[in-house]
């Protein structure tokens, strides 16, 4: 292995030549509209990944806790499969793997596919606990005061599993805007790729990746906010 | 224990594993006095560099820099990069040579010092046989997909004389831009023809044809690249192509690995 | 051709091996300098010195707020400027040290602050150090509400080193992207990069699930 310090030389250097302090930020003002650009398709990306994600998760935890079982072990194996095994090889196989099969899916799409599987798994398991979490003696409560089955739902198990649920599902959503970074890698274009594009064409990689690393973290102290806005507002709730 | 000694334990685990030893990359004494020649190469773009069966380092320029470090006396270590983590990895000192089928372009040359060029390829335009792309213009229309490298002259040259087109940048290697032309993400692509011939056969026979236009004016070089700092190690590569041009180790080189296919027997 | 393509698979199988044993070694020395950090740095966490606490819980909410491979590229491509150059590997360990350790650090600080006052007040009137204390009152106690979610991080952690394939580490990912495009049967590679994380992480699955219902039951 070869490594290399040199504080004790002269001092650092950038790669283009120019000293550690000059930090440029003129240059970052001029790719400002591309940084934008990239923040916007990430906003996108992952407001519509989520969404779908949603779905996906409701879906396979339905068919995770019925007692049908060839609606039961197909999604535990969804569920298994994804929780074991890394996103990026999800995102290289269906990228790598859907040509194959003869279809033509534009990268885009390619990348909600896999972090809408991804997160869709995750949430599933949400659902799930939150569901569960609900005690039987409230369920046999609500029976035995006379409420049919979707008032059950409505007025005992949801919005206690509302309250379970929705913190772990807005901390989900924070770990899927980090993961839409990889979509860089199959060149999507986003907030990630900008800051490649820029080090490939200005080699400055910490003007271009520090500015990247500020935006996300903006999304994720608004997306913090939110999430511990809304733990406030249902604790509030389950207190009446 | 005291929080204080807590810490220090922790950090000096951490530097442990990162420092194994001090040293400067770039010139050709300190090359040899390390005992070691650090290439940076972009693997995957075969027959240039690529990883074989055995998940060898492998290619033209991989021959070559061996040859360089037997000439030095020193061993040599092949570093992996994308095309576009090439020249950051050259500056930042993590290689000392940057063995690419890069081309030598005064933008590039403003960071990096390029050595005389050891082959010429032709920028060409590629699509699937079937398509009905014939010349030029029929590529540059604005619901055409273009797919290039990023980072590289193809990048370049088909923003330049393409301009109607939509530019798709793939990052890793030549060979995702024609993965990406197989697969019905862009209908045509923009790289050094060469590199495109020379992946041909890995993928399914008559699959891909190039166009007869070829872009630019005339060949253009490819060459290794040294820091700005390393004039030493910059002549004596130039040294090392001349010397093997002469004694025919050069045409051994390229009759294997660029005109033949009998490498593909042996990786 | 699939007959074709599955017989160069069998051929290129002791590549992927090698990637298998590369993610190995990254996932074990990283898990247990994470480890190592991450509770030194939860120990600061749920301390009382206030600046300690805003400290690491700025470098923290760093972590936790740029996607790791972000914070792969600054390691690899900006400590250089500023004065740490690393190899592929080496950085990549740093990497998911520093990256790990946050994590855990927060798993550690959450089972910390989870004991009562109580036991901290009963410790301290024993007449044991601070250290003591923690080594030998809090810290095993907390363990039991550390341990599940400290096992499922781990499980992330060796799944997270799929991301370092992006520098150029020769791990289990990196063999497939490398095969891929030699061998263009996308589903048949990653299948198999596939099967062989899950036959790591799948054990530790169950580990964390079994210890999650153990310690609910105690």
């Amino acid at each position: 292995m070869h490594s290399q310090l040199s504080f004790g030389g002269a001092p650092p250097k950038k790669m283009d030549g120019s000293m550690l302090v000059d930090f440029n930020f003129r240059i970052i003002f001029e790719y400002l509209p591309l940084f934008l650009t990239g923040l916007k398709s990430t906003f996108f990306i992952s407001l519509i990944s989520i969404a779908l994600a949603l779905v996906t998760g409701i879906i396979a935890c339905a068919c995770r806790i019925s007692g049908i079982k060839i609606l039961k072990y197909p999604a535990i194996a969804f569920i298994e499969i994804i929780r074991s095994t890394p996103l990026l090889v999800q995102i290289y196989f269906l990228y790598f793997g859907l040509p194959t099969l003869g279809l033509r899916v534009p990268e885009i799409q390619t990348g909600i596919i896999a972090l809408m599987l991804n997160s869709g798994a995750y949430i599933a398991e949400i659902i799930r606990a939150g569901i569960t979490s609900v005690d039987q003696g409230q369920l046999e409560a609500g029976t035995a005061s006379g409420l049919n089955y979707i008032q059950r739902m409505r007025f005992i198990i949801l919005p206690q599993a509302l309250g379970v649920t929705v913190p772990p599902l807005l901390g989900q959503s924070i770990v899927l805007v980090k993961d839409s970074a990889l979509l860089s890698l199959i060149s999507v274009m986003e907030l990630t790729r900008c800051g490649q594009t820029m080090t490939s064409e200005r080699f400055m990689p910490s003007e271009a990746f520090f500015t990247v690393a500020f935006f996300y973290m903006c999304i994720y102290f608004c997306l913090k906010a939110l999430a511990d806005w809304s733990q406030r507002r249902l604790i509030f709730r389950e207190a009446y | 224990m005291s929080h204080k000694k807590l810490v220090s334990i922790g950090l000096a685990i951490v530097l442990m594993l990162c420092l194994t030893g001090i040293s400067f990359a770039g010139t050709l004494s300190e090359i040899v006095k390390r005992g070691e020649l650090r290439v940076a190469v972009q693997s995957g773009a075969a027959p240039y560099a690529f990883i074989d069966k055995n998940g060898v380092h492998t290619g033209s320029m991989i021959d070559f820099a061996q040859g360089m470090a037997d000439a030095m006396g020193v061993k040599l270590t092949v570093l992996d990069f994308d095309w576009d983590g090439l020249i950051p990895a050259l500056l930042s000192g993590k290689a000392d040579i940057l063995a690419a089928d890069m081309t030598p372009t005064l933008k590039r040359a403003l960071k990096i010092s390029f050595t005389d060029p050891w082959i010429y390829v032709q920028p060409c335009i590629f699509t699937k046989t079937g398509a009905s792309y014939q010349t030029l213009e029929d590529v540059n229309k604005p619901e055409v997909t273009v797919g290039v490298l990023l980072g590289s002259t193809g990048e370049t040259i088909a923003k330049q004389y393409l301009p109607n087109a939509q530019i798709k940048s793939y990052k890793g290697g030549g060979r995702m831009v024609v993965q990406a032309l197989i697969a019905g993400h862009v209908d045509a692509g923009v790289n050094d023809d060469l590199a495109v011939l020379t992946v041909l056969p890995d993928f399914p026979p008559n699959s891909i044809r190039l166009l007869d236009k070829r872009l630019g004016q005339g060949k253009d070089p490819l060459s290794f690249a040294v820091k700005h700092e390393s004039v030493n190690l910059w002549q004596w590569i130039n040294l090392y192509f001349e010397t093997i041009r002469a004694n025919g180790t050069y045409d051994k080189n390229i009759a294997y690995w660029m005109e033949g296919i009998e490498w593909k027997k042996d990786h | 051709m699939m007959g074709f393509y599955f017989s160069r698979l069998v051929e290129i199988y002791p590549f992927f091996l090698k990637g298998l044993w590369m993610t190995s070694k990254i996932a074990f020395i990283s898990l247990v300098t994470c480890t190592l950090i991450g509770f030194i740095l939860g120990i600061f966490r749920s301390g009382k010195n206030i600046i300690l606490k805003r400290i690491v819980g700025v470098y923290v909410a760093f972590v936790r707020g740029t996607p790791f491979v972000v914070q792969i590229f600054i390691v690899f491509f900006i400590l250089p400027e500023w004065g740490l150059q690393l190899d592929a590997f080496p950085a990549a360990l740093l990497a998911m040290a520093i990256m790990g350790s946050a994590f855990i650090c927060e798993i550690v600080a959450g089972g910390i602050d989870s004991i009562s006052k109580g036991q901290w007040e009963a410790a301290a009137s024993s007449g044991l150090t601070l250290a003591q204390q923690l080594r030998l009152v809090i810290v095993p106690q907390a363990m039991r509400v550390i341990l599940p979610p400290l096992v499922g991080q781990y499980v992330l952690l060796i799944k997270d080193t799929s991301v370092v394939s992006v520098i150029g580490v020769m791990e289990l990912t990196r063999v497939g992207w490398v095969t891929v495009v030699r061998i263009p049967e996308g589903l048949m590679v990653f299948s198999l990069v596939g099967v062989l994380y899950f036959s790591i992480s799948y054990p530790l699955i169950l580990l964390s699930n079994y210890l999650e219902r153990k310690m609910a039951l105690e």
